[in-house]
C-alpha cells in the first residue's frame, strides 16, 4: 500500500492549538504534495460481543477448558480451548481482567453495553449518553482520512436508551446509526461519487453548500417562530445541518485525492444473517478494507446488540451450531455450547486480526498500527455488570506491550476508562482523561 | 354520540367510586398532610420506603406535602397508583391500613394532583416537536407523490423497545448521518416523480410455457408444484433491461391443476436478486399474490403493477473472466401450505406432494416497464402541473409549482418568506442545469429535507392556523401520513375542531384502507409482538411448525423466500385488532372473544377445522378450541416462549404490560438469574413452576416475582408454538424429538407424543390480591370480572400516547379517567374509543380553560 504524508506535523499542531476538545474540525488544513516524513497511520477499533461470555469453574481448582479467560493467572498468556483462535496471536494481544465502567453498574446486563465505549455515568449523573472513544480521536484526528470514523453494527440504527445498536456518539444525546448492510457500507466506504466523474461532483458539492447555507438560514427563521421546547428540539436539526455543510467541505477537499480503487472481489455483499460467519466475516473485511485503503482510522463494529429478540442474531446460535434457543440463552443456560459459542465469537475476531498482521506497513504490520479492543459490558450469566471481559490487541508500533493476562483486581482496581486514555494517546489524542478515568494504563500496558 | 356535552354529563353523574372520591377531594378539607397523610405513610410504608430502606428507589419520608408548589408530582402519582391498584402495601404486610383510610389519602393526593394540573394546564400543554418516524415518513413520501416508492428501507433503522411506542420526540431525533440519508432518499424520490421529457423506451420480456403432457415429476411444463426450497415449486424470468424508474406491469395467464378436494391455490409473484436456498442469500420483494380457483380449461388473465425501484437489483458480478451484466429476477411460486407440508416427507424432497397438492398453471408470464395511461404519468403533471404559463412566464411558473408543492408537503398554507426561500434555491439550480425538470428535482427535494417536511406539523403562526395542527395530528394517528384532501378543506374552513366533525373524520379515516398501517404498527408496538418472528424453534420438538429444507447445506434449516406460519400469526393478531375496530366492537374482546381470525394454515395449527385457502377472515370459534381473544395468540405465545417451551415470566410480563398496563421492571443488576430457563423443564427436567419458586424464595427475586409469576402460570397449558397442551410428560420421562426412521410420518410422531404425554399441566395460581385461577379460561374470567377498568384504562392509554407521541404523565391522568368513564358507559366499543380519544382536549391540544 503507498503511504500517505501530511503536510502538518500532528503533535506540533495540537501543542499550539491548546485544549484538545475545543480544537475546531482542522478543516482548514491543505492537503499539500510535499511529504513531511513518513507517518503511518495509527488507529484505533472498538468491537462488542453481547449476552455475556461463559466462565465456567473446575471443582480441582484448574482452569476450565472453556472459560473464555484464555488462562487463570496474571501473567503470560497460556491458551484453553476457548481462547484457541488467538494462540498464533499470542504476542499481539492481551486480556484485561477486573475491568468494569463504573457508570454502567446500575443499569443492568441488558442495558450497560450502552455505555461500553463511552463510558458515561447513565446510571447516575448523565441523562444522556456521552462521546465514545473513537469519536473523540475523530473528533481531533479524523480530519486525515477521507471519513473521520466508520460505525457499524449487525442491526443498524441507534436503537434506544437501555438498548443500544451502535457503540458510538458525537456526544451526549447524538448516537450515531450504525451500517449494517454489507452493500450500503461498500458503497459508502468505496463508491461515494455514484459513478458521477469529479467534475461533476465538484460542481454539485459546491452548489450544495450554496444551498445548505440557504437552509440554514431558513430553518434559523423557523426556529425563531418556535416555542421555547420547540427551539431546543430544532437545534438538533440546525445541528445536523451545520454538520452536513461541514461534511460537503470535508468531501469536496477529497475530491482531490484519488478514490481508493477496490473491487468487489472475495466480497459477498448480498450475504443475509442465515450465514453467520459469511456475514460475519464480510461486516470484518469491510472494515479491514476501510482500514487498509486508510478511508478511516477510527471504527466501532457493535457485532451483537444486548436486546436481539427482534432480529436474526436472536438466532445465531441455532444457525452456528445448532443451538436449540435462543442466542440470549446460551448465555443463561450455559450448556455445554457456550463454550463453543464463545470459541466461534473468538474465530471471527481472530480472523480479522490475523488479517491486520498479515497485511505489511511500513516496517512491521498494520495490527502494529492498530489498536483493537475486543470484549462486553454484560460479563456473564447473572446480569452482572462488573468485570468486564476484555481482550486489547495489536497497537505494538504505538506502545502497547502484549502477550499477558492482567488482573486489576482488590487494590489495583481501576477504571476502565484508563485504558481508553491509553487508546486515545496512541492514536495521539493527549487527553488528560475520559469518563470517569483516574489515569492511564502507562507502565502496565503501554 | 361522543361530543363534549356528554363527556360533562358523564362526569356529573359519574358512579366510579374513585371519581366520587375525587369530586368531593375539594371539599374534603378534614385530611390533612400531617394530621393524616405523614402518619398513614410513617405506619404502612416508611419501613422499606424510608431513610432505612428505599426498596424501588422510593422514599416517603421526605416528602413536604406540598403538591401545589409542582415538586415531586411524579413521586406522587407513582404513590397514588400503588395505593390505588392495592399494589402497595405488599399483600403479605401483615399491617394493612383500612378501607376508609386508604380512600381517604387516595382523595388527598388525588385531589392535590387535580389543583396543580388545573393550574398548570393553563401555562403550557404541548405536545413536543419530533421527527416522522421512518414508517410515517414512508407513507407521506406515498400520498405526497401518489405512487409508492420504498424509502425508509434506507433510512437508519427506527429506535425500538419493548412495550413503548417509537414514536415520542425521546425516540426521534435527527442527526447528521439521519440528514444525510433523507436527502439520499428525497433526491431517489424527485428522479421518480419527475419524468423527462420525452417519451420512454418501453421494455418487454415474456415467456410461454406448455400445458401439454406431465414430464418425469407428474407435472407438464406449465405447472407449478408447491414451493418446498431449492429449485421446487417455482418459474422464473430473468430480466436483463429496464427503466431507472416508472411503473412496471406483469401479466400472467395462469389456472389451478386441483386435485380432488381442492379449491384453491396462491400464485405469488415476487422479484428480486438470486434467491439462493444454499447460502440463504437474496432479497426480493412480492409484487403480487393471486388466489386461482379457475382451471385450466377456463385460464385467466391476472395483471399486478409495481414501481421498479423497489426491486432488488443483482449486481454485476465477474465469473470466470466473464462478465455478468445486473439483472433482475421475476419467481413465479406456488405457496400452496395446507399446514401439513412437512408431515409426509422423511429425508429428502419428496416429489409426489406435488402431485398430490394443488398446482399452478402457468401458461405464459409479461412483463412491461414503464407502463402510464398518459405520458408524461400523472405523479409527474401533480408537480409541474400543464399551463401555458410554463414556456411563457417561466419564472412564474416555477414559483407556482414550488407553492403547490410545498402547500402538500409542510401539510398547510405556506408563507411568503418560505416560497421565497425555496425560489431562491431554485435560481441557484436553474442556473446551471439545462432542463426545468432537473432544477425542480432539486428544487423539491431540498423542501423534503426541511424541518417543515421531517418534523409533525407545527404551526408556524406566520404561515397558517392551529387546525392544520389538528388536520395533522388525526391523519398521522390514523394513517401514519399526511392529511388528504377532505381534512385540508376542513382546516382551512376552520370548523375541523368541531367535536361533531373530529368524530366524522375520525370514523371515515379509519374506514379508509390507509388504516391498515396505523392498526398494524400500533398494535405490533402495544403487543411487542416483533420479536415472535425470531424466537428460535426447537424443530426436534416441533417438526410440523416451521417448514424446512430437507436438501443441501441448509438442510434442517427453516425454508427461506415465502410466508410462514409466523407471518400469518402476525396478521392474525393485526387483523384481529382491526376487526374490533372496524366492527365498533368491546374492547373486552382481547381478554376473549367468539371469533378468532384466521387462514387454513394458522386453523389447522389451532385445531379448527373447515378453514380453506390464505385468506384471513374472522372464524367463529368453539369453547373446545381454547382460543379467543388475544392472550391465546401465536403472536404473543411464541414471542413469549423460549422456543421449547411456554416461558410463564415472558408471558406474565406481557400480561401486565400489555393489558393491564403496569410498568414492569427489567431484572435488575446483580440478582442471581433463574438458574435456568424453561427450555430444560420441557426436556423433563424439573418444572418451571418449581423453578420459580425456588427464584422466588431468594429475597432479592421475591419482591417482583410474588407479583409477577402469578400471571403467567396459568399459560403453561399453552405450548411454546401456542398450541393448547394440557399434557406433559412425567418427570422421569425426557422428551425425545422426531426420529424419521422411529416415526415415518408427522402422526407417528404425534402417536408418540400422546403415549408419553400422561400428566396435567399445573396451570394453577392465585392472582394477586385475586382469587386462584387455574389456567386460561379461569384468568380470562377473573380478569373480565374484576379487572375491566384497568384493561379499557390501559388501551386508553394506549392509544393516547401513540396519538400524541408522548408519554402521559400525572396530567393527563384526569382526562384519562374521563374517558374511561365515557368508555364504561358505552360497553367500551373500541371504535368510539378511538373517537373520543381525538375529541379529547389532551389530542385536540386545546386543554379546557375553564376548570
Amino acid at each position: 500500500m503507498k503511504q500517505k504524508s501530511w503536510h502538518i506535523n500532528r503533535r506540533e499542531f495540537i501543542r499550539g492549538g491548546g485544549a484538545v476538545l475545543a480544537l475546531p474540525f482542522l478543516q482548514g488544513m491543505s492537503w499539500g504534495k510535499a511529504a513531511a516524513g513518513k507517518a503511518l497511520p495509527k488507529r484505533m477499533v472498538v468491537s462488542y460481543i453481547a449476552y455475556g461470555v461463559y466462565e465456567p469453574k473446575t471443582k480441582d481448582g484448574s482452569h476450565h477448558d472453556w472459560n473464555w479467560w484464555p488462562c487463570k493467572d496474571a501473567g503470560p498468556l497460556t491458551f484453553n480451548q476457548s481462547a484457541a483462535p488467538f494462540a498464533p496471536l499470542k504476542d499481539s494481544v492481551s486480556y484485561l481482567r477486573g475491568l468494569e465502567h463504573a457508570g454502567g453498574v446500575g443499569m443492568g446486563g441488558h442495558s450497560s453495553g450502552d455505555v461500553f465505549a463511552t463510558g458515561a455515568n447513565m446510571s447516575g449523573t448523565e441523562k444522556t449518553n456521552n462521546i465514545s472513544v473513537d469519536q473523540l480521536a475523530a473528533k481531533v484526528s479524523g480530519h486525515q482520512t477521507r471519513y473521520a470514523s466508520l460505525v457499524l453494527g449487525t442491526e443498524g440504527g441507534t436503537g434506544s436508551y437501555g438498548s443500544a445498536k451502535t457503540l458510538s456518539h458525537y456526544g451526549p444525546g447524538r448516537p450515531i446509526p450504525s451500517m449494517h448492510r454489507p452493500q450500503e457500507i461498500f458503497n459508502r466506504l468505496f463508491k461515494p461519487y455514484s459513478g458521477k466523474g469529479i467534475e461533476q461532483v465538484r460542481a454539485d458539492l459546491k452548489r450544495e453548500a450554496s444551498v445548505l447555507d440557504l437552509m440554514m438560514e431558513d430553518s434559523r427563521r423557523l426556529q425563531g417562530r418556535l416555542g421555547k421546547e420547540d427551539q431546543q428540539k430544532m437545534e438538533e436539526y440546525l445541528d445536523s445541518v451545520r454538520a452536513l455543510e461541514k461534511r460537503v467541505e470535508r468531501t469536496s477537499q477529497w475530491t482531490h485525492q484519488p478514490l481508493s480503487n477496490v473491487d468487489t472481489k472475495g466480497l459477498n455483499l448480498e450475504v443475509s444473517h442465515k450465514d453467520p460467519e459469511e456475514y460475519t466475516r464480510c461486516m470484518y473485511d469491510l472494515l479491514y478494507l476501510a482500514l487498509q485503503t486508510d478511508s478511516t482510522r477510527f471504527a466501532t463494529l457493535m457485532l451483537e446488540s444486548e436486546h436481539s429478540s427482534g432480529s436474526e442474531m436472536w438466532n445465531y446460535a441455532n444457525y452456528v451450531l445448532g443451538y436449540k434457543g435462543a442466542t440470549h440463552d446460551i448465555a443463561h443456560k450455559r450448556p455445554t455450547e457456550s463454550g463453543k459459542w464463545d470459541n466461534w465469537r473468538a474465530k471471527q475476531h481472530a480472523y480479522f486480526l490475523e488479517r491486520l498482521r498479515n497485511t505489511p506497513e511500513g516496517d512491521s504490520n498494520m495490527l502494529d498500527q492498530t489498536v483493537v479492543v475486543w470484549g462486553s459490558a454484560h460479563p456473564h450469566a447473572s446480569h452482572n455488570t462488573r468485570n468486564y471481559p476484555i481482550q486489547v490487541a495489536g497497537g505494538d508500533a504505538l506502545g502497547f506491550k502484549h502477550g499477558n493476562l492482567y488482573c486489576f483486581e482488590g487494590d489495583r482496581k481501576v477504571p476502565l476508562a484508563n485504558l481508553f486514555v491509553s487508546m486515545l494517546h496512541a492514536v495521539d489524542v493527549p487527553v488528560k482523561s475520559f469518563a470517569d478515568s483516574t489515569g492511564s494504563m502507562a507502565g502496565v500496558l503501554v | 354520540m361522543l361530543n363534549p356535552k356528554s363527556l360533562k354529563f358523564f362526569w356529573g353523574i359519574a358512579t366510579f367510586p374513585l371519581l366520587i372520591l375525587l369530586w368531593v377531594g375539594k371539599v374534603n378539607a378534614d385530611t390533612s398532610f400531617k394530621g393524616e397523610v405523614a402518619p398513614f405513610f410513617e405506619a404502612y410504608c416508611v419501613k422499606c420506603h424510608g431513610p432505612k430502606k428505599s426498596k424501588g428507589k422510593i422514599t416517603l419520608h421526605s416528602l413536604d406535602g406540598d403538591l401545589a408548589a409542582g415538586q415531586e408530582l411524579k413521586r406522587w402519582e407513582l404513590i397514588l397508583d400503588a395505593l390505588e391498584h392495592r399494589d402497595m402495601p405488599p399483600e403479605e404486610e401483615e399491617n394493612q391500613p383500612s378501607a376508609e383510610d386508604r380512600a381517604a389519602i387516595i382523595t388527598w393526593i388525588e385531589s392535590g394532583l387535580r389543583d396543580y394540573v388545573t393550574k398548570a394546564s393553563k401555562v403550557a400543554l404541548v405536545t413536543t416537536t419530533r421527527r416522522l418516524t421512518n414508517f410515517e415518513y414512508q407513507n407521506t413520501m406515498r400520498d405526497l407523490l401518489g405512487f409508492e416508492l420504498e424509502l425508509a428501507k434506507d433510512l437508519p433503522v427506527d429506535p425500538d423497545k419493548p412495550y413503548h411506542f417509537n414514536n415520542t420526540a425521546e425516540f426521534m431525533m435527527i442527526g447528521p448521518d439521519q440528514l444525510v440519508r433523507y436527502k439520499e432518499a428525497a433526491r431517489k424520490a424527485m428522479a421518480s416523480a419527475i419524468v423527462d421529457p420525452g417519451k420512454p423506451e418501453i421494455h418487454r420480456v415474456s415467456s410461454k410455457w406448455e400445458h401439454g403432457k406431465p414430464g418425469k415429476d407428474g407435472l407438464s411444463q406449465a405447472e407449478i408444484g408447491v414451493y418446498q426450497g431449492p429449485g421446487v415449486g417455482r418459474k422464473t424470468v430473468g430480466l436483463k433491461n429496464w427503466p431507472k424508474t416508472g411503473e412496471f406491469r406483469i401479466r400472467v395467464n395462469a389456472s389451478g391443476n386441483f386435485p380432488a378436494g381442492f379449491r384453491e391455490v396462491p400464485l405469488r409473484l415476487v422479484m428480486g436478486t438470486d434467491l439462493r436456498h444454499d447460502s440463504g442469500s437474496g432479497v426480493y420483494r412480492e409484487v403480487g399474490i393471486v388466489h386461482l380457483s379457475n382451471t385450466p380449461d377456463n385460464p385467466g388473465e391476472f395483471e399486478v403493477l409495481g414501481r421498479i425501484e423497489n426491486i432488488p437489483v443483482q449486481p454485476a458480478s465477474k465469473h470466470r473472466n466473464k462478465i455478468r451484466p445486473p439483472s433482475i429476477t421475476i419467481t413465479a411460486q406456488n405457496i400452496f401450505d395446507n399446514g401439513e407440508l412437512n408431515d409426509h416427507r422423511k429425508s429428502a424432497f419428496d416429489a409426489s406432494w406435488s402431485v398430490k397438492a394443488p398446482r399452478v398453471v402457468l401458461e405464459s408470464l409479461e412483463f412491461e416497464a414503464p407502463v402510464a395511461a398518459a405520458w408524461p404519468p400523472e405523479h409527474h403533471r401533480r408537480i409541474l402541473f400543464e399551463s401555458p404559463l410554463r414556456h411563457t412566464k417561466t419564472g412564474e411558473y416555477a414559483y407556482e409549482v414550488i407553492k403547490r408543492f410545498m402547500t402538500r408537503a409542510f401539510r398547510r398554507p405556506v408563507a411568503k418568506d418560505e416560497i421565497d426561500h425555496y425560489y431562491r434555491i431554485y435560481k441557484i439550480y436553474d442556473a446551471e442545469f439545462d432542463t426545468l425538470e432537473q432544477a425542480m428535482r432539486e428544487t423539491l427535494a431540498m423542501a423534503l429535507i426541511s424541518p417543515q417536511f421531517l418534523y409533525h406539523t407545527v404551526i408556524d403562526q406566520a404561515a397558517a392556523t392551529k387546525p392544520y395542527e389538528l388536520a395533522s395530528r388525526l391523519s398521522y394517528f390514523l394513517w401514519g401520513s399526511m392529511p388528504d384532501k377532505e381534512l385540508f378543506n376542513l382546516a382551512a374552513s376552520g370548523n375541523l375542531d368541531d367535536p361533531a366533525v373530529i368524530e366524522n373524520q375520525t370514523r371515515r379515516l379509519l374506514a379508509d384502507k390507509r388504516a391498515a398501517g396505523f392498526i398494524e404498527n400500533f398494535t405490533s408496538q402495544w403487543l411487542s409482538i416483533a420479536k415472535m418472528k425470531t424466537v428460535s424453534i426447537n424443530r426436534d420438538l416441533f417438526p410440523r411448525f416451521l417448514y424446512t429444507v430437507h436438501v443441501g447445506e441448509r438442510r434442517g434449516q427453516e425454508q427461506l423466500f415465502r410466508p410462514t406460519i409466523r407471518d400469518y400469526m402476525h396478521e392474525e393478531t393485526v387483523g384481529f385488532v382491526g376487526e374490533l375496530i372496524r366492527n365498533n366492537a368491546s374492547v373486552m374482546n382481547i381478554v376473549d372473544s367468539d371469533f378468532a381470525y384466521l387462514n387454513e394454515p394458522l386453523a389447522v395449527h389451532y385445531g379448527v377445522g373447515g378453514v380453506e385457502g390464505l385468506k384471513l377472515r374472522p372464524v367463529t370459534i368453539k369453547p373446545e378450541h381454547h382460543l379467543g381473544g388475544l392472550l391465546t395468540q401465536g403472536s404473543v405465545l411464541v414471542g413469549n416462549s423460549t422456543g421449547s417451551a411456554p416461558h410463564p415470566i415472558y408471558r406474565a410480563v406481557w400480561v401486565r404490560e400489555a393489558i393491564l398496563g403496569d410498568k414492569v421492571k427489567p431484572p435488575p443488576a446483580e440478582v442471581p438469574a433463574l438458574s435456568d430457563s424453561a427450555g430444560d423443564s420441557a426436556d423433563g427436567a424439573v418444572s418451571i413452576k418449581d423453578l420459580l419458586a425456588l427464584h422466588r424464595n431468594t429475597p432479592s427475586c421475591y419482591d417482583c416475582h410474588v407479583r409477577l409469576d402469578p400471571w403467567g402460570i396459568p399459560f403453561e397449558r399453552y405450548s411454546a408454538i401456542g398450541k393448547f397442551q394440557p399434557l406433559v410428560p412425567s418427570d422421569k420421562v425426557r422428551v425425545r424429538g422426531f426420529n424419521h426412521k422411529l416415526d415415518k410420518t408427522f402422526a407417528g410422531y404425534q402417536a408418540y407424543l400422546k403415549s408419553i404425554y400422561t400428566e396435567e399441566v399445573d396451570a394453577s395460581s392465585r392472582v394477586p390480591h385475586g382469587p386462584a385461577v387455574d389456567g386460561m379460561q379461569k384468568l380470562k374470567k377473573y380478569l373480565l370480572k374484576e379487572r375491566k377498568a384497568e384493561i379499557a384504562e390501559n388501551v386508553i392509554r394506549k392509544l393516547m400516547t401513540y396519538s400524541i407521541g408522548r408519554e402521559l404523565t400525572y396530567r393527563d391522568r384526569f382526562e384519562v379517567k374521563k374517558l374511561l368513564q365515557l368508555a364504561q358507559e358505552d360497553g367500551y366499543k373500541l371504535q368510539d374509543m378511538i373517537v373520543s380519544v381525538c375529541q379529547s382536549p389532551i389530542f385536540t391540544g386545546t386543554i379546557s380553560k375553564e376548570e
